[in-house]
């Protein structure tokens, strides 16, 4: 029987070797062997989604590459998410994401949902080519924490604006993410956001450092 | 100093000549709101009509003193010729181009591209543009473009698809992106034919913030070159995003000129390209021609930025943003022309 050990090991390089039918079978023998899920998720396929951010950053890796893991890393969490016990107050933190209205690019969007996903968060995936109005509808609706946007398009990210001050208005407290393109750092301050990602890449390597601060927040636990 | 025409001064760029001052020219995307306001037009109306398109292309260029007249703005055409529909937001007063929200074909075996492609409606239109322009405009060079292969790959088919299939299909995907760039030869040559004086191979999606510098010289750069080699010159090969690790590359395929974005660092490519390739680009289409903070002091910074950089032309790095603030855009136009009067690494002055 392998230890639990060896199977994080196992999930971390089959997603950083984008090893579907690897990650897939050791998520099964974790779960076959009652071991603890959610630290299978943290250590073994977020721990391996670093790794990618890493050979990203080195440009070892790029975006078809870093797709395959997020493939690989989602066949895992499949398995594993069901035996993760809810919080003992069963109340999830959530966010609200989506590719605002004018874009119908979403593989930066789907690499942030990624992030969220292995955290834990309760995800509203608003899709594509989302009326701006939409955006402040689910959040109300939803309570959520945390409202994430990308923009692909300089035509398009400008309407980000809009939403953030629509949202803030309503709920000040509501943390607000950028993503896309043509948004830089200074675009998003300049909106009014709480956090960005310039591109798909720097999604996942931004999305990816929120992980490895989940994870060590989880160690602290 | 003979002071040149637009059309000369474009002219005279491609051929390598002494011109009287630096261009401002783009090809791609040149069409700005207050010449599409005084028109009376709607933005989501301009898209479909070739009158509106050339009328609104002419008065953009007319207004503000460019160098060219480009068609067409968005990039939808061959996916809508394909028989997907568009959304052009007719509803919306923001800036909006028009999108695909659903893609007709649903993987790459489902591509099969009709060989009267480049005759069929709405493509059919950018060609009456194009003659319009010629007629009405006859004082400019009219520009036009064509998406590439990978990056039109992405408008008719969801581009995850494609990415993934890059390593573990790449034979699948070789044979989609053949059948993309027929279309893309078959179309470039068209527009030519109906007058357009230059033309922009615009393979946005391959920075090297997206694909690996290998899959780009083995997957993407045969591409450019076949392409290229079917159209005459002028020719322009631009790509957004990082192009620094293929700016080399790009120049071993064919093309007159190459253009960047602001990812692109000039001093960089200028040092690798030598001084004798024409580069374009590079200069930020939101910060300087549209922010609301910044000032006109500011925007011709940038455009001094951008000479000193070491570019050939001032070019906008992408679509020119048509929510411009005019007395910016006026500004940088007129810093192209005083600033740009000494010479360029790969031109003299007359």
């Amino acid at each position: 029987m392998a230890t639990k050990e060896e199977l994080h090991e196992r999930l971390k390089n089959g997603v950083v070797e984008f090893q579907d039918d690897v990650v897939k079978q050791a998520a099964q023998e974790v779960v076959d062997n009652k071991y603890d899920a959610l630290e299978a998720i943290m250590n073994g396929l977020a721990a391996g989604m670093e790794v990618v951010g890493e050979l990203y950053d080195r440009q070892e890796y790029f975006v078809p590459e870093v797709l395959m893991c997020a493939d690989a890393l989602y066949g895992g969490l499949d398995i594993l998410r069901p035996y993760v016990p809810d919080k003992r107050d069963g109340i999830k933190a959530q966010v609200v994401i989506g590719s605002i209205q004018g874009d119908v690019h979403d593989i930066g969007k789907n690499l942030v949902k990624m992030m969220f996903d292995v955290a834990g968060w309760e995800v509203h995936d608003l899709g594509r080519d989302v009326p701006l109005e939409k955006f402040v509808q689910e959040q109300m609706r939803t309570d959520s924490e945390v409202v994430a946007m990308s923009a692909m398009m300089t035509t398009t990210m400008l309407g980000m604006k809009k939403v953030i001050k629509m949202i803030k208005e309503k709920n000040p407290n509501v943390a607000i993410m950028l993503g896309g393109a043509p948004v830089t750092k200074e675009v998003a301050n300049l909106f009014g956001a709480d956090g960005y990602a310039e591109s798909a890449g720097n999604a996942v390597s931004e999305g990816i450092k929120m992980i490895g601060r989940l994870r060590q927040m989880q160690g602290k636990i | 100093m003979p002071e040149l025409s637009a059309k000369e001064r474009v002219q005279r760029v491609f051929r390598r000549e002494p011109v009287d001052t630096m261009p401002f020219f783009s090809g791609m995307g040149l069409v700005l709101r207050p010449a599409i306001k005084q028109l009376g037009y709607k933005f989501p109306q301009i898209h479909r009509d070739p009158e509106k398109l050339a009328r609104a292309a002419i008065l953009s260029s007319r207004m503000f003193g460019f160098d060219s007249v480009v068609v067409p703005f968005d990039m939808c055409w061959e996916s809508q010729a394909i028989g997907n529909s568009i959304s052009l937001y007719e509803d919306s007063e923001d800036t909006l181009y028009p999108t695909i929200p659903e893609k007709k074909w649903k993987s790459m075996d489902d591509v099969n591209i009709r060989s009267d492609i480049a005759d069929r409606w709405p493509i059919s239109l950018i060609y009456e543009a194009i003659k319009i322009i010629k007629k009405e405009a006859p004082e400019y060079p009219v520009g036009a473009w064509q998406l590439g292969p990978f990056t039109q790959a992405g408008q008719v088919l969801e581009l995850d698809i494609l990415l993934k299939s890059v390593y573990k299909q790449k034979a699948k995907v070789e044979a989609t992106l053949d059948k993309l760039s027929d279309m893309c030869i078959a179309i470039g040559q068209k527009l030519q034919a109906a007058g357009a004086d230059y033309i922009t191979l615009r393979e946005m999606g391959t920075g090297s913030d997206l694909l690996n510098p290998r899959t780009w010289k083995d997957i993407i750069q045969p591409r450019m070159r076949r392409i290229l080699a079917s159209w005459k010159s002028p020719k322009i090969l631009h790509i957004c995003g990082a192009t620094n690790l293929i700016i080399e590359m790009m120049n071993d395929c064919g093309a007159d000129a190459i253009s960047v974005d602001i990812k692109n660092n000039l001093k960089e490519s200028r040092q690798k390209l030598g001084q004798n390739v024409l580069l374009f680009g590079n200069f930020d289409v939101f910060a300087l021609p549209c922010k609301e903070e910044t000032t006109v002091e500011q925007a011709v910074q940038g455009i001094k930025t951008n000479i000193d950089g070491g570019v050939d032309a001032v070019w906008p790095g992408c679509d020119l943003w048509p929510d411009i603030k005019e007395a910016n855009m006026r500004a940088i136009v007129e810093t192209t022309r005083t600033y740009g009067k000494k010479p360029s690494p790969a031109l003299g002055r007359l």
